[in-house]
């Protein structure tokens, strides 16, 4: 793994009768895009405050870019907090000036690149305006480039995508990736699986407080079993004695389907050896008739509800109406 | 350093730039000036008013004119003072005792007794024209002329349809319209040019029999319920110069006549009345040679009052400041991008300067305003208004403001900062607001009271107070407090604002995160005590 940004090592905060985060081990390589999971109430902002020293932990210790304390290096860092808001009564650049001058950068460079920004990521005829005369999701567009206007090597944005519709949410993934080109850091936390699956390179997932997960979508991905759906109205016993299948369970069907009444649909799943290819051919030789078959990798959304079970289907509930 | 600076110009701009800011710039020297103004403004605007004098016994119609000449007089004097005052040429109150004896003054003085003859010599001597002509060489060159006032009160001839011989139900029955104002009296000495009509101000009824009515020492008073002697019927009850200057005349014509009666010589006993001896006040405490009690020696006494004033209304005016910004901050949640930036610590201070600087401006702005009135605006009162500031500016008191100022803003103003860091709405930081600012008023209330009496006991008590001390050693700074207060009131004062900014700090820090109910009192004490 290539040099780390920020390194947690049994990371725990305690408030008066509630842990919030119970011992969290992690550690972020330089230039990638890393997500924090969870449901609502899992540690998250918990943790991001700690990272950046708002908060002390009760226990534990914490290494960011080199440094012990965020303080030392804060003007190295850019946060969007996950509350938003901003100074109504200032003007969009104005506000970016600020921010980006309390880490730093000089005052005439600092206007600058407000300018810049609110140009390049489609606001640049709102510059003039105030605040409060701005929408809520354009208002928070500019909270996101106060946030990082001064090129910090660390972007710390907590639930950045919450609030935007779905093409300033592109617009922000696109920001995003930007800094990682750039070779900077980015750590973002989201209950919505779609953006991290898009975006992030590693993640951690929390839930009550503790570690989950934490490593490379792909590797999130080997830890759960791969999925074939097939559909069909002969017997499948053959198929289940064949070896190459771990279990398989038969599924409602879709109301949607036209298919004949003796149709069956079953979910197989099958290791990480195993290819799909060769359950298909298996099924040829067995004389299945297949009316479907369908082979799709298990997606963050699955991991998520596979590894947070049910106290995360509150959060599952909720992506659905928002994705 | 730098966040500071910049926190702090922010915080500066942002309250600069807000309408509010300005109002609050402008709402003073707008109502001291409107005050000024009204003032002037009612003087000329009370109508014309008349009355009607119905004297059935026929012997008083002269002193009921001499009474309304006398009440136009004093008006004219009071004037014609107030036009001397506007236009002399050097007015050095450090010279002008206290208690001086001013021709005008003792003019008026005998216009007030009840001394007919005092207007007597005012007219005897010319009146008006020798007046001028006394003060002239007083005043500054080219004055604008004198104006005397108007006649306030004039006498109305009697309506028509009026008998003057009934008795008086009859007479008031028949007067009732035009008291309402239905119908209209007509000025007695309108000529044709000028229809001078009005309401009926007051009449003065005058019964045949009225001396039979004339109270001695000794005599028993008239039973009660009966109405006997003069009668005046007037629907104003407050307007008192009429009647007093009616009363009076009447009175002392009566009196004028029972000197006659008793054998007595009446401009003896004038003379007597006005006899008078110097009376000089002294203060022990000033260098010698200076020890006469002059007019600024009494400003300078009272001026206190206005600096505890002005200092109540810009902290109040700060804290508010500080309270809004922070509760902003905090409900906007812009609290945790600013931290992430700077220390909580550097986020204070340059909120506390920031702030602190625009209540300056403010102070700035109505000094400003206030000298720009007294410049382009002159007339007796800012005469008298710019000749007290000279005396303050020249006085030791503007560093004790300064110092109060300032000890005092950064006393509150960590109360206010610890408040708003713990509540989320403004309505919540109200609640806590309200013991804060009943503490400054109990201070403000004892104002007058501290400056006739300092070195009361219960005043040197409570200035041991800090929340107390920064008001009343203003209070008491012009009667030159003992050593011991002025010094051990500040150690204390400035212990506490230590403590309490180091409290308020902590509070902070801890607060502007919270979200929720303000805490319970042992929460907040948890808050201070708790170590990082």
């Amino acid at each position: 793994m290539s040099e780390s940004v920020l390194q947690l090592n049994n990371v725990s905060k305690r408030f008066a009768d509630f842990q919030a985060v119970d011992g969290i081990s992690l550690s972020i390589p330089k230039g990638s895009i890393y997500g924090f999971l969870g449901p609502n109430g899992a540690g998250k902002t918990t943790t991001i405050r700690m990272i950046l020293e708002i908060i002390k932990p009760s226990s534990g210790s914490i290494s960011i870019l080199g440094q012990p304390s965020a303080l030392q290096v804060r003007d190295r860092i850019g946060y969007l907090p996950e509350e938003k808001g901003l100074y109504k009564k200032m003007k969009a650049w104005a506000v970016i000036q600020y921010f980006a001058m309390l880490k730093g950068v000089e005052k005439k460079a600092a206007k600058q690149r407000a300018y810049e920004l609110l140009e390049q990521y489609g606001l640049g005829e709102f510059a003039e305006r105030k605040v409060e005369e701005l929408s809520k999701g354009m208002g928070q567009k500019v909270q996101v480039l106060a946030s990082v206007a001064h090129e910090p090597e660390l972007v710390i944005l907590d639930e950045p995508f919450s609030g935007l519709d779905p093409v300033n949410q592109v617009v922000l993934e696109d920001l995003i990736h930007d800094m990682a080109a750039r070779g900077q850091t980015v750590i973002f936390s989201t209950h919505i699986m779609q953006h991290a699956e898009r975006l992030c390179d590693h993640f951690l997932l929390i839930n009550h407080g503790k570690k989950i997960f934490d490593g490379t979508v792909r590797e999130a991905k080997a830890s759960l079993p791969r999925r074939i759906i097939i559909e069909t109205e002969d017997a499948i016993d053959a198929l289940n004695k064949s070896g190459l299948i771990l279990d398989a369970v038969e599924q409602e069907m879709p109301p949607s389907a036209t298919n004949s009444a003796t149709s069956r649909q079953w979910q197989l799943e099958i290791d990480e050896n195993t290819d799909a290819q060769q359950i298909l051919q298996q099924c040829f030789e067995l004389g299945i008739k297949l009316r479907r078959f369908e082979f799709t990798e298990p997606t963050l959304h699955d991991v998520f509800v596979h590894l947070v079970g049910d106290s995360g289907t509150e959060t599952a509930v909720r992506q659905e109406a928002v994705a | 350093m730098k966040m500071i600076s910049l926190i702090a110009k922010r915080e500066y701009a942002e309250n600069v730039k807000t309408k509010g800011f300005w109002i609050s710039v402008a709402i003073f020297p707008i109502i001291i000036g409107g005050m000024i103004f009204l003032q002037a403004l009612l003087q000329e605007a009370t109508p014309t008013r008349y009355y009607l004098l119905i004297d059935q016994s026929g012997r008083y119609e002269a002193a009921v004119g001499t009474a309304i000449d006398r009440e136009h007089q004093r008006r004219v004097l009071q004037s014609f003072v107030s036009y001397l005052l506007e236009h002399r040429k050097e007015g050095d109150l450090e010279t002008t005792a206290a208690n001086a004896n001013t021709a005008a003054d003792q003019l008026i003085d005998d216009v007030d007794a009840d001394e007919v003859s005092a207007l007597n010599d005012w007219i005897d001597n010319g009146g008006l024209d020798y007046a001028l002509l006394m003060a002239s060489p007083y005043l500054e060159a080219d004055v604008p002329p004198f104006e005397p006032p108007e006649p306030q009160f004039v006498a109305a001839s009697v309506p028509d349809d009026i008998d003057v011989n009934s008795n008086s139900e009859d007479i008031i029955r028949a007067l009732r319209p035009y008291f309402t104002g239905a119908n209209q009296v007509t000025g007695a000495e309108a000529n044709d040019s000028e229809t001078a009509q009005g309401e009926l101000f007051a009449l003065i009824y005058i019964p045949e029999d009225v001396e039979q009515f004339i109270s001695r020492p000794g005599d028993m008073p008239p039973a009660a319920g009966t109405t006997v002697g003069i009668q005046y019927w007037s629907s104003n009850l407050t307007d008192s110069r009429l009647p007093d200057a009616i009363s009076n005349s009447i009175n002392s014509e009566i009196r004028a006549r029972e000197y006659v009666f008793s054998g007595i010589d009446a401009s003896q006993v004038r003379n007597i009345q006005r006899t008078r001896l110097p009376f000089n006040r002294l203060d022990p405490t000033a260098e010698q040679g200076e020890e006469a009690v002059s007019i600024a020696d009494t400003i300078r006494q009272y001026a206190p009052m206005a600096f505890v004033y002005l200092m109540f209304v810009s902290l109040m005016q700060n804290v508010q400041y500080l309270l809004s910004n922070t509760i902003e901050e905090k409900s906007n949640r812009i609290i945790e991008v600013l931290l992430a930036s700077v220390t909580a610590d550097e986020l204070m201070l340059g909120k506390l300067i920031g702030i602190g600087l625009a209540g300056l401006t403010t102070i700035a702005a109505w000094l400003l305003s206030f000298f720009l009135f007294l410049e382009f605006y002159s007339s007796s009162e800012t005469e008298t208004i710019s000749q007290f500031m000279e005396v303050i500016l020249g006085s030791d008191l503007i560093p004790w403001f300064v110092f109060y100022y300032f000890t005092g803003y950064l006393l509150y103003s960590g109360v206010f900062l610890a408040i708003g860091s713990l509540c989320n709405t403004l309505k919540e930081a109200q609640a806590l607001m309200m013991p804060m600012i009943m503490v400054q008023v109990v201070p403000l209330a004892m104002m007058a009271y501290v400056v006739v009496d300092p070195h009361n006991t219960v005043v040197r008590a409570m200035s041991w107070f800090p929340l107390f001390t920064p008001y009343l050693m203003m209070n008491r700074a012009a009667a030159n407090p003992p050593m011991v207060d002025v010094v051990g009131t500040t150690i204390v004062l400035i212990l506490s604002i230590g403590l309490l900014i180091w409290g308020s700090g902590k509070i902070f820090r801890q607060g502007i995160l919270r979200t929720g109910q303000p805490p319970r009192l042992m929460e907040l004490w948890r808050m201070l005590t708790m170590r990082h």
